[in-house]
């Protein structure tokens, strides 16, 4: 049982992603053709429209780069299995990403994976 | 005047304010007789307005390329090409973005998040999460102001009239775009300030209610333009949401026309920034 629920709580989550940032803005920042994949740990999650914010905070090469990743409007997300704490500071994470065209810290979330119990949120496939 | 004439001058205002409020009582549905929307919807699909000419099919608001083909005269489908090569290079900014004013009508019929379609014998709002916005559509007989009383404005002036279980009802006094300030959608489409769109809406089963929008343009558009859009029930029990645009907004507009992304501390991450 515990098992199935895991499985429906990431098809629901995965589902979310979706509908990632056509709420507010143009997303030509992204570069939808490239997925880029880090490890690290969550700083904050920012919960609030328009878009939620997920600070990832890498370590590459000893030092430590804060990134910012951008999801859909929390409203949008909570209807679909997030909350505001799906993401808890501390969390060790692999999250991948849409970076941004220019090479900055940033980019249109994708998908996450949980280090300590492979819980899967977005899309991971 | 003799006290005779007082009571007839009564009697005739009277009889008149009588036949007028039988007059739009007449044009007020009774409340047995309106339909059910409630709950909360969600439009289908994308948000391309026009997804019946969309190119390439299925292509994205927004994307480099897509486009839609309205009945545009010569003038206006130059400016809708100025639009998508701006899109292409990311320098037309959804004006919706500053989190400052309303997407305006159309647009208020073709966005993400959900809606709240609020029935009343003298009113129907239109209530989308996002934005938010809200298109007022009175339906309590009343006239549009006179033109001297009327100003252009993003969600115009809406009356409306139920035909049996359809809610008809035409939108004027729209603003229009100027430089863009008023789009369509993230196409680039726009609208000149003497738009006039008339909708139909309609449940046409327990979990769809479809709205047939008619854009007519004599400014940019050599023909009426018919745009179909529908709106699927969610679950029972969904919640609509607070949308406080402004609360967090990390995307602000660049000199350049270029959308921004903000890092934690407020400044821009982008490398071009300042260009």
């Amino acid at each position: 049982m515990k098992r199935i629920t895991s499985f429906l709580f990431a098809t629901v989550l995965a589902v979310a992603a979706g509908s990632q940032v056509a709420a507010h803005h143009s997303a030509a920042m992204f570069d939808d053709s490239k997925v880029l994949e880090l490890k690290g740990t969550i700083k904050e999650l920012q919960w609030a429209n328009p878009h939620i914010w997920i600070q990832v905070v890498v370590e590459q090469d000893g030092k430590k780069t804060e990134w910012s990743l951008e999801g859909g409007s929390p409203n949008t997300l909570s209807r679909s299995g997030w909350r505001a704490t799906t993401f808890k500071p501390g969390d060790v994470v692999t999250v991948r990403f849409n970076p941004m065209k220019d090479g900055s810290a940033a980019g249109q979330f994708i998908g996450a994976k949980f280090d300590a119990d492979g819980k899967i949120v977005g899309r991971w496939r | 005047m003799h006290r005779a004439c007082r009571v007839l001058l009564v009697v005739i205002v009277a009889s008149a304010a009588s036949g007028l409020a039988l007059r739009v009582q007449a044009q007020v549905a009774a409340p047995s007789s309106l339909p059910d929307w409630s709950g909360v919807w969600a439009m289908e699909g994308p948000t391309v307005f026009d997804r019946g000419t969309v190119q390439p099919p299925n292509g994205r608001a927004g994307d480099a390329g897509v486009r839609e083909s309205p009945p545009y005269n010569d003038e206006w489908e130059a400016k809708y090409r100025k639009n998508i090569d701006l899109i292409r290079q990311g320098r037309l900014p959804d004006p919706i973005t500053t989190c400052g004013t309303p997407h305006g009508f159309p647009r208020a019929m073709n966005l993400p998040d959900v809606y709240e379609f609020a029935v009343t014998r003298e009113a129907v709002w239109i209530l989308a999460e996002n934005g938010p916005n809200i298109v007022r559509v009175y339906t309590d007989g009343r006239k549009y102001p006179a033109a001297e009383d009327l100003w252009p404005t993003y969600t115009g002036a809406s009356l409306g009239r139920w035909e049996g279980d359809t809610l008809v009802f035409t939108t004027i006094s729209l603003k229009g775009s100027k430089d863009n300030d008023v789009i369509v959608d993230r196409t680039g489409l726009v609208l000149s300030d003497a738009s006039r769109v008339t909708t139909r809406m309609r449940k046409i089963d327990d979990t769809t209610i479809e709205a047939r929008i008619v854009v007519e343009d004599p400014k940019a558009l050599k023909a009426p333009w018919p745009v179909t859009k529908r709106y699927r029930k969610q679950p029972a029990g969904t919640w609509a949401w607070d949308y406080a645009c402004a609360e967090n907004n990390r995307n602000p507009i660049g000199s350049s026309g270029k959308t921004l992304t903000l890092g934690p501390d407020g400044k821009p991450l982008d490398k071009d920034a300042g260009k």
